[in-house]
């Protein structure tokens, strides 16, 4: 069954879009992974 | 001089020996003690299970590096834990015994101050029977060994498929409560770009089976996540990606029986079903090591450090779901009865699952067992090793480095298929792993602005990316430390 479109499709697997993407995702990934960590049981 | 005595060397493991050898100075020893000869980047034995990436791309012998850097290295496996010495040895010790070399067989007494245990899982194929790797058409993807014959194993089907003979393709999870099903969901979305590269997709039947009770669950009870401008459950978005590419699913299942080709499961309405399949992949259940541990006077003293795996700083009393809170995840992976022992990664004994339990009307629990593999291993061996750094440091204990993964966010770069230009990824983020429903109450207890979801070719080229920056850090290479876990 297609479920994702043409359009979508296209933007998906675009080089030169993909390559602003990984940029992108690359830095928001960073962003959540080393944006730290710590304890829960005195923040709440 | 403190002694510092490393179980294991995969990622938890050799992320504690690197930070603990570059922080500490020489007179401090820091000793690895591991059966496996070489460090592997388990990420992407995906790949290798589908002849795109030749295991020694992934892998590197461990002796020589740990040499160059000060690193003892003994290949050996534990055996037993001996926390309190015993009546000739004053220090707490390990017994471990060697597996290679010409002191294979032998066994030692590695004593230490303080003892990380990053042993990691043990491959638990036995509790399902028949589930061997290589045995029966099933195959695994959980080393790189497993992976090399899974390769073999699909490319015998797919030549069998290019003379014409049709094949079912059975991949997902081998037991009712395996874990590690994000491995699984690669290497099923791998399978399938690889049968339409060798234009034999429409030979081929593939189905996913998973112990989930929906898609996308992925033992971290499914999560809510922002999608491009819209916010979209898992569930419906590994759903999108199986229609997609007409890839039928099997929920709620636990395998328990492999025979030559036919997997035996239950699920949760309670039947008892079969699927034939031409080839399997699927993951087996993980358990502890099985270790024993005795005091100064060689009583058993087992159930102060094991629950399964190591007990730690989780809150381990037995609650309803409803009642699970994230303040019941450990948050500096320290034994409550040694102090000087730790167990970050896959070895600590999570204090609960993290998808909600579910039992049928046999009484069979059928559900996801918590993942906790890659980044979070990483992350907790490197606060344990930062704590233990400052306790030496400083002349006394020191656990201000905390890392609940309640508290942490966890990145899945997702392989969907291989290729520089036609390959795909599916990247998933989600903040935290386990869910604080309290603190995000109204989205399935996860930040969205953190949890988000995207598929496409930059997916790959960033699990590429990474596969090359991690390997180049695990070798230790110029300014390694720089890349974060």
């Amino acid at each position: 069954m297609r479920r994702i479109s043409p359009i979508q499709r296209f933007k998906m697997m675009n080089p030169i879009i993909q390559l602003f993407k990984f940029f992108i995702l690359s830095i928001k990934v960073m962003v959540i992974v080393a944006g730290g960590h710590g304890g829960t049981r005195k923040a709440n | 001089m403190s002694k510092i005595v490393v179980l294991g060397a995969g990622i938890s493991g050799h992320v504690a020996a690197s930070h603990l050898r570059r922080k500490l100075s020489k007179e401090h020893e820091v000793i690895v003690v591991s059966p496996n000869s070489n460090y592997q980047w388990i990420p992407s034995n995906i790949w290798v299970g589908i002849g795109r990436m030749p295991s020694k791309k992934i892998l590197f012998p461990l002796a020589p590096l740990y040499k160059k850097k000060g690193i003892d290295f003994k290949q050996a496996k534990a055996i037993s834990f001996h926390p309190e010495g015993d009546e000739k040895e004053s220090k707490p010790y390990v017994v471990a015994e060697y597996v290679t070399g010409d002191k294979q067989g032998t066994q030692e007494k590695v004593t230490y101050d303080y003892l990380i245990n990053a042993t990691g899982p043990k491959l638990n194929f036995e509790a399902t029977n028949g589930l061997i790797p290589g045995k029966n058409k099933t195959y695994s993807v959980c080393t790189y060994t497993h992976a090399e014959h899974a390769w073999n194993g699909l490319n015998k089907v797919i030549q069998e498929m290019k003379q014409g003979k049709k094949a079912k393709i059975l991949i997902g999870t081998g037991h009712a409560k395996a874990t590690c099903q994000g491995a699984a969901f690669e290497y099923i979305l791998n399978v399938e770009q690889e049968l339409r590269r060798h234009k034999v997709r429409d030979m081929a039947e593939v189905t996913w089976i998973s112990n989930e009770y929906k898609l996308g669950d992925f033992g971290m009870d499914g999560m809510l996540m922002s999608y491009g401008s819209i916010t979209m459950k898992s569930s419906e978005m590994v759903e999108m990606i199986f229609e997609d590419r007409d890839i039928k699913w099997i929920l709620g299942a636990g395998v328990n029986k492999i025979e030559d080709g036919i997997a035996h499961y239950e699920n949760l309405e309670g039947e008892t079903k079969t699927i034939l399949y031409d080839f399997a992949m699927l993951i087996p259940s993980f358990s502890g090591h099985g270790f024993k541990a005795f005091d100064k006077n060689n009583q058993d003293i087992t159930d102060r450090l094991f629950k399964g795996f190591m007990i730690v700083d989780a809150d381990y009393t037995p609650r309803p779901y409803e009642e699970w809170t994230v303040q019941d995840w450990p948050e500096t992976y320290q034994n409550p009865s040694y102090k000087n022992i730790f167990a970050p990664g896959i070895a600590f004994a999570p204090p609960h699952t993290i998808s909600k339990p579910r039992k049928n009307k046999n009484g069979t629990e059928i559900f996801p067992s918590p993942p906790r593999t890659g980044m979070p291993s990483g992350i907790t061996a490197k606060l344990v090793a930062d704590n233990i750094i400052d306790s030496i440091k400083s002349g006394k204990e020191s656990l201000k480095h905390k890392g609940s993964m309640g508290n942490m966010g966890a990145a899945c770069i997702a392989s969907a298929g291989y290729g520089l230009l036609d390959g795909s990824g599916i990247s998933i983020t989600t903040f935290p792993i386990i869910p604080d429903y309290k603190k995000y109450s109204d989205t399935q207890g996860r930040h969205l602005g953190k949890t988000f979801g995207s598929i496409g070719l930059a997916g790959h080229w960033l699990k590429l990316a990474l596969h090359y920056a991690f390997i180049y850090k695990a070798k230790m290479k110029p300014f390694w430390w720089l890349i974060p876990e």
